[in-house]
């Protein structure tokens, strides 16, 4: 009997001690839904949910010969596999990954637990697709074995493209695009009125806001405010500008085609 | 506002060439005033391309003018806060037969004997300049010192420097009247009041004539509508100006190189392509005289789309987002009228730049302030005088 399990105490105890020699699957199931499809995955009848369906799986660590199937099929995404033969203080974890981004072995890569905080980083030791029309992969981390029960799932898009930053502060409201189409942000607009435009039709063609793909279906009445508020009129006294043709986006090869 | 104002110079026009004169003058410490009846560049010059282009000016004067006018620019784009995306890009100007290949040939000697640089290319010289052609382009000619601007940056930005220096714009003003005595320019009667004003410069564009008949002269300025389609932005992938040989014709009235096609040359067709910097490719453009109809047309919509097809067949697969039309001050010779008038003193003309006010603002700013303020210009500005066409 191991001593010490890091975290959830005597709830994996079974799973924890099977895993020094070699994978097998920890079930954290805790709902009592009406779901198997972990039992009906389990080809060697370790998984057993039984006639009620919405009774808690039983697991026999025993039975399990940690091939992972219980792992892919789970719509919960609530069985991983742990694997302790290393000895050294690591662990191999093993966890579904359903995100777009395919990982790729050998990159470090964001562990987290089940509310997605970072845990710590870990290395990925393989990845593999048990096919069957299912996307789920198993990505199988190298982890400290003090966190491997925490570890719920890998960030990897976030290691690879914005690594850990932090955002502390909102950009102010000024920086804002008042025009996406244009990427005419809101103070660009104001410096622009305090030159002293007077019409909402001049304001489009400095600001360039409503001259995009929209025309300003979008940003038309964004910008009759601030020219509003700059020159303290009322909206009806701006009107508004004319859409120019074509009113949607056509493409140049169907307009100079034969349909004149 | 005072019920009476005064200023040393008033400019009627806010368009670019208004704004141009306005801020030489004030770099000269000339008091002045801009009345505008819309807004800065609610006319053709917030309508428009964006060509600085050399090689489409006819030799002699005219190319000149626009020789001096685009040395100007680079000190320009330093001097104004705005940023006016002055671009020293090239352009191309394309053939489309052998004909008009000769045509081209022979326009670029005479401009290369003026000393403007030009070099004509086969097809296989323009791969280097543009991705893919039509199969109809036969080759064309190149010239380096065409350049870029955004227009309506260049116009805000010039009144906005102006201003900085002293000159007072005011919108929504249109002139009524101007009042002469003694044969001398006293006062301009406009919709917000009456300014006292010893010096008035016309730069009013489609609404030039309006403002001869005020002094009884005749100012033969017509308006020439002019459409341009807009396509989505893209990554940058048209560097240089692109023209077709028949926008020469239809500008310059050159008879070999008019378009065929009789529709076409009913809607003075020429094609005109630029990439704005904000990415949006500018395909133009017609030469209509329709009076002061400033609307897009469904035919001339679908023309300039087939007729850019025919130049660069890759824009296929471009979304048209937008369209419009704005009104050349349309001179009879194509030419601005600059200059006095016989019999009014203090009154200025800077106006009928056609297709060509963007190019010559700078030199036409200069010259109109070197005649407002000294009586006299540095480059002779005589073959653009009023009393050419009598
Ligand atoms: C489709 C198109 C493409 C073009 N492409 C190019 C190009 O690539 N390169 C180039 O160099 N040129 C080009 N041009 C030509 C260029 O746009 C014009 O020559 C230039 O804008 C003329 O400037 P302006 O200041 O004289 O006239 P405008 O910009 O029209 O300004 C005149 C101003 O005077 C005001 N006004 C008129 N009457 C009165 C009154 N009674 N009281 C008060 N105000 C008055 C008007 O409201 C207007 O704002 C193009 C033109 C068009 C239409
Ligand atoms: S890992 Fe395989 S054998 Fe073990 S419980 Fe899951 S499905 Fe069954
Ligand atoms: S499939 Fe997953 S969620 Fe469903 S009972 Fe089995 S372990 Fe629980």
């Amino acid at each position: 009997m191991s001593p010490d399990i890091p975290g959830e105490g005597d709830l994996w105890r079974s799973s924890w001690e099977a895993a020094v020699d070699g994978a097998v699957a920890v079930v954290d199931c805790r709902e009592e839904i009406p779901c198997n499809p972990c039992e009906e995955a389990c080809p060697t009848g370790a998984i057993r949910v039984g006639p009620d369906i919405c009774a808690a799986p039983r697991f026999d660590p025993q039975a399990c010969n940690g091939c992972g199937r219980c792992v892919a099929l789970c719509p919960g995404m609530a069985v991983f596999l742990l694997d302790r033969r290393e000895k050294s203080g690591f662990a191999r974890v093993t966890v579904p990954y359903e995100m777009g981004e395919r990982p790729v072995e050998g990159e470090e890569v964001q562990v987290v637990d089940g509310e997605g905080k970072a845990l710590t980083g870990g290395k990925i030791l393989k990845i593999r697709a048990l096919g069957g029309g299912a996307p789920t992969l198993l990505v199988t981390v190298r982890v400290p074995e003090s966190v491997a029960l925490k570890v719920r799932g890998v960030r990897y898009r976030l290691m690879e493209r914005d690594g850990f930053r932090e955002v502390d502060k909102l950009p102010s409201l000024a920086d804002y695009p008042l025009c996406r189409c244009e990427d005419v942000p809101l103070e660009r607009v104001r410096d622009i009125l305090r030159t002293g435009l007077k019409s909402l039709p001049s304001l489009r063609r400095a600001s360039r806001v409503g001259l995009g793909y929209c025309q300003g279906m979008f940003c038309q009445s964004s910008l009759r405010q601030e020219l509003a508020e700059a020159t303290g009129r009322e909206g009806e006294e701006i009107g508004s500008f004319r859409v120019r043709p074509p009113v949607r986006p056509v493409k140049l090869g169907f307009l100079g085609g034969g349909n004149a | 506002m005072p019920e009476v104002m005064s200023s040393e110079v008033v400019v009627i026009g806010g368009g670019v060439i208004g704004a141009a004169v306005a801020y030489y003058l004030s770099r000269e410490g000339a008091e002045v005033m801009i009345v505008e009846e819309d807004d800065l560049a609610a006319g053709a010059s917030g309508a428009c391309d964006g060509f600085i282009s050399l090689q489409t000016k006819t030799p002699g004067p005219h190319l000149r003018l626009a020789m001096e006018s685009a040395q100007l620019f680079p000190a320009l784009a330093e001097d104004l806060e705005v940023d006016i995306e002055y671009r020293r890009c090239g352009g191309l100007l394309l053939a489309t037969s052998q004909d008009q290949m000769k045509e081209l040939r022979a326009r670029a000697k005479a401009l290369k004997a003026e000393g403007l640089e030009v070099e004509v290319l086969t097809v296989s010289d323009l791969k280097e300049l543009l991705p893919e052609v039509g199969k109809e382009v036969k080759g064309g000619s190149y010239c380096p010192l065409d350049a870029q601007v955004n227009p309506i940056s260049l116009t805000l930005g010039l009144a906005q420097k102006a201003q900085e220096m002293g000159a007072t714009i005011i919108r929504g003003c249109k002139v009524e009247n101007i009042v002469v005595t003694n044969n001398r320019v006293r006062e301009v009667h406009t919709t917000v009041g009456n300014i006292h004003s010893r010096r008035v410069v016309c730069a009013a564009g489609v609404g030039s004539n309006q403002i001869g008949k005020m002094i009884i002269v005749d100012v033969p300025v017509l308006p020439q509508r002019g459409q341009i389609l807009v396509t989505e932005s893209r990554e940058p992938v048209l560097k240089i100006l692109v023209a077709g040989a028949e926008y020469l014709g239809t500008k310059a009235n050159i008879q070999a190189l008019m378009p065929a096609d009789v529709e076409a040359a009913k809607l003075g067709l020429g094609f005109t392509a630029e990439q704005t910097a904000a990415g949006n490719l500018l395909l133009g453009s017609t030469r209509e005289f329709v009076g002061f109809d400033n609307q897009t047309t469904p035919e001339a919509m679908n023309a300039i789309a087939r007729n850019a097809l025919r130049y660069l067949p890759w824009v296929e697969d471009m979304d048209v987002i937008r369209s419009f039309a704005g009104l050349r001050p349309c001179s009879p010779d194509g030419l601005p009228i600059l200059g006095t008038i016989k019999g009014v003193r203090g009154f200025f003309l800077a106006t009928g730049h056609s297709g060509d006010g963007i190019c010559l603002a700078p030199i036409t700013g200069k010259m109109i302030s070197e005649l407002v303020l000294d009586g006299e210009t540095s480059l002779d500005i005589t073959p653009f005088s009023l009393y050419r066409f009598k």
